[in-house]
C-alpha cells in the first residue's frame, strides 16, 4: 500500500550547501505489515518517514499511497514523533482527541474511543490530567493513543520508544504490538535499537548513511505473537547479527 | 513594609524633618482621611483611565501581534514603527494629543496605551513564534491550515507569554495615566499630586502616591488571578517552557 520509487530527497542547507540526504530509495509496505526501519543518525530515516507522512516533498522519484502520489498529509496517515510532542494546556482525553478534532473528524464516539483507548494503554484515571503531570512514558503512551485513536490505515512512528528507560521500552514495544494486532494498519517504525527492531517488526530496512540508501532488507521470521522468550531463539540471532554486521561492517570499511 | 514605616515615621520626628519636604506616615494617613471624598473621586478617575488604556493595549496588541508573527515581511515592517512609538516621550506627546483631541478622556487613554502596550506586543510575539517546531509538525500532519494553526496551536502555546506581558502592561498603565493626567487633567490621582504640591499639600501628595502604588499592586495580582483561573496550566510556564 506505501511505495516508494526511486525516492531522492536533497535539502538546501542554510548556507546553500546542499545536503542529500536520501538517494534512490525503493520501498514496498503491504497493507498491515510491519517495518522497522534502522540506520545511524542523520541517515535520513526521519525524511523518510515525513515524506511518506506527506510533510515533505521528494526531490526525485515518487512516494504512492494505495497508487496514488502523496501531496500532502492524508487522513489515513497518523505520526509518533520521538518527543510525546503534546499540548501543554489540554489535558489528556483531549490531548487524544486533538488531531480528530482540527481535521473535523471528531464525532459522537471519539470520546469513547480515546478512553477506551487510554484504557488498553494503561491510562485509565488520567483522562483529565495535564502532560506536565505524567512521567516521560506516561506521555508516550498518550501521543501512541493519539495517532491510534484516528484509525490510521499508516501509522508512521519515529522513534518512539527513544527517549524512554529500557524497561518501559520493552513495555511499551509489547503493549504497540498488541494494539497493531487489534487493527492491522501498515506501520513505519524507525528505531536506534537493533533488538527492539527485530522484535517487532515483519521485515527490517538497514539504511546506510549519507545519503541514505536502503542497504538491507532482512525478513524477521519470527512467529507471532512475539514476546522476549523470542530473543533467545536462533532466528532473532540471525537477524540481528546480519542487521548489525550491515551497520557495523560498512563503518569498518569506512575507517579502514 | 510596617517596619519600613516605622522607621520613616520615628526618623521624621527624630530629626522634626518640616512637613512639606517629607511627611510621617502619620501625616500622610491624616491628610488623606480628611478628605476622603475627593480621594476617592479622584482614584475612580485614575482607575477609569487604566482600565481603558490597558483594555486598549489588550485588544490592539494581541491582533498586532499576531499579524507581526504571521510573517517576516510583515514584523520588519512593523516592527520599527512601534520602536518610535517606543522612544517618543509619552510626556511630549500627551499636550499634542490634547490640542488634537480636545481635552476629554480620548487623549489620556492613548497616552496611557501609548505606555503600556509595547512589552505586551513582544512578549505574545515571543510566545507565538516560540511555539515548538514538533507542535507546529503535528498540526501540519493533522492538515492544519495557517489560521487554525495560528489559533489553535501557536496562541494557545503563547498564552503565559501573554500573561506575562499582561503583568508589565498592567503596572505600566497606571504609570500611563499619572503621565497623562499630570499634562492635561482635571481629576485624578496625578492631577491631585500637581495642585497639591502647589499648595505645599505634600502629605495629601504622598497618600496619592501611595493610593497610586496599591492601584498598580492590585492590577497586577488581578492579572495574576485571571491567569491562575482559567488558565491553571500556565502559571510559571513561561519561565520555564515544558520539555518538548
Ligand atoms: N529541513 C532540513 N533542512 C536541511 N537539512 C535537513 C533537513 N532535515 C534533515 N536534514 C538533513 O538531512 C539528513 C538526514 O536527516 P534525518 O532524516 O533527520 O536523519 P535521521 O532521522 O536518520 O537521523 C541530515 O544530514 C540532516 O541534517
Ligand atoms: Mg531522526
Amino acid at each position: 500500500m506505501i511505495r516508494l520509487d526511486a525516492v531522492g530527497k536533497t535539502f538546501r542547507g542554510r548556507d546553500g550547501v546542499p545536503v542529500e540526504a536520501l538517494r534512490d530509495v525503493s520501498l514496498d509496505v503491504a497493507a498491515g505489515e510491519f517495518v522497522a526501519i534502522v540506520g545511524a543518525s542523520g541517515c535520513g530515516k526521519s525524511t523518510l518517514l515525513r515524506m511518506v507522512a506527506g510533510l515533505v516533498a521528494a526531490s526525485t522519484g515518487t512516494v504512492a499511497l494505495d497508487g496514488e502520489a502523496v501531496a500532502g498529509p492524508r487522513a489515513e496517515t497518523a505520526m509518533v514523533f520521538q518527543a510525546p510532542t503534546l499540548l501543554p494546556w489540554a489535558d489528556v482525553l483531549r490531548n487524544v482527541t486533538f488531531p480528530l478534532r482540527l481535521m473535523r473528524r471528531a464525532g459522537a464516539g471519539t470520546e469513547e474511543k480515546a478512553r477506551a483507548l487510554l484504557d488498553v494503554a494503561g491510562l485509565a484515571g488520567f483522562e483529565s490530567k495535564l502532560p506536565r503531570e505524567l512521567s516521560g512514558g506516561m506521555q508516550q503512551r498518550v501521543a501512541i493513543c493519539r495517532a491510534l485513536v484516528q484509525e490510521p490505515r499508516v501509522l508512521l512512528a519515529d522513534e518512539p520508544f527513544g527517549a524512554l528507560d529500557a524497561l518501559t521500552r520493552e513495555e511499551m514495544s509489547l503493549e504497540l504490538l498488541r494494539l497493531w494486532a487489534a487493527r492491522r494498519m501498515a506501520v513505519l517504525f524507525v528505531t536506534h535499537s537493533i533488538p527492539e527492531a527485530v522484535l517487532l517488526a515483519d521485515r527490517v530496512v538497514v539504511m546506510s548513511p549519507r545519503p541514505g540508501r536502503v542497504a538491507d532488507v532482512v525478513e524477521v521470521g519470527l512467529p507471532r505473537p512475539r514476546s522476549f522468550d523470542q530473543e533467545a531463539s536462533d532466528e532473532f540471532h540471525r537477524c540481528a547479527r546480519r542487521i548489525r554486521d550491515r551497520i557495523f561492517g560498512e563503518r569498518a570499511a569506512r575507517a579502514a | 513594609m510596617v517596619a519600613l514605616f516605622a522607621v520613616w515615621e520615628g526618623a521624621v520626628r527624630f530629626f522634626g524633618i518640616r512637613e512639606f519636604l517629607l511627611p510621617a506616615p502619620s501625616a500622610i494617613w491624616a491628610a488623606t482621611a480628611s478628605v476622603w471624598p475627593t480621594v476617592l473621586q479622584h482614584t475612580l478617575a485614575t482607575l477609569g483611565t487604566v482600565l481603558g488604556g490597558f483594555a486598549a493595549s489588550v485588544l490592539v496588541s494581541l491582533p498586532l501581534a499576531m499579524l507581526i508573527a504571521s510573517s517576516p515581511a510583515v514584523s520588519a515592517a512593523l516592527y520599527p514603527l512601534l520602536v518610535v512609538t517606543q522612544s517618543i516621550p509619552k510626556v511630549a506627546l500627551a499636550p499634542i494629543l490634547i490640542i488634537a483631541l480636545g481635552a476629554n478622556e480620548a487623549p489620556r487613554i492613548i497616552v496611557t496605551f501609548l505606555v503600556a502596550f509595547f512589552p505586551l506586543v513582544v512578549g505574545t510575539v515571543a510566545g507565538l513564534l516560540a511555539t515548538p517546531p514538533e507542535l507546529i509538525e503535528l498540526g501540519r500532519a493533522c492538515r492544519a491550515g495557517r489560521v487554525q494553526e495560528l489559533l489553535r496551536i501557536r496562541l494557545p502555546f503563547a498564552v503565559p507569554f501573554v500573561f506575562s506581558g499582561l503583568k508589565v502592561a498592567a503596572a505600566l498603565s497606571v504609570v500611563g495615566a499619572v503621565v497623562a493626567e499630570f499634562v492635561g487633567a482635571d481629576a485624578g490621582l496625578g492631577y491631585l499630586i500637581q495642585t497639591s504640591m502647589a499648595f505645599f499639600r505634600t502629605p495629601l501628595a504622598y497618600g496619592a502616591v501611595v493610593i497610586l502604588a496599591l492601584l498598580g499592586i492590585l492590577l497586577f495580582q488581578a492579572v495574576a488571578l485571571a491567569e491562575r483561573v482559567f488558565f491553571p496550566w500556565s502559571s510559571g510556564a513561561a519561565q520555564a517552557p515544558p520539555a518538548a
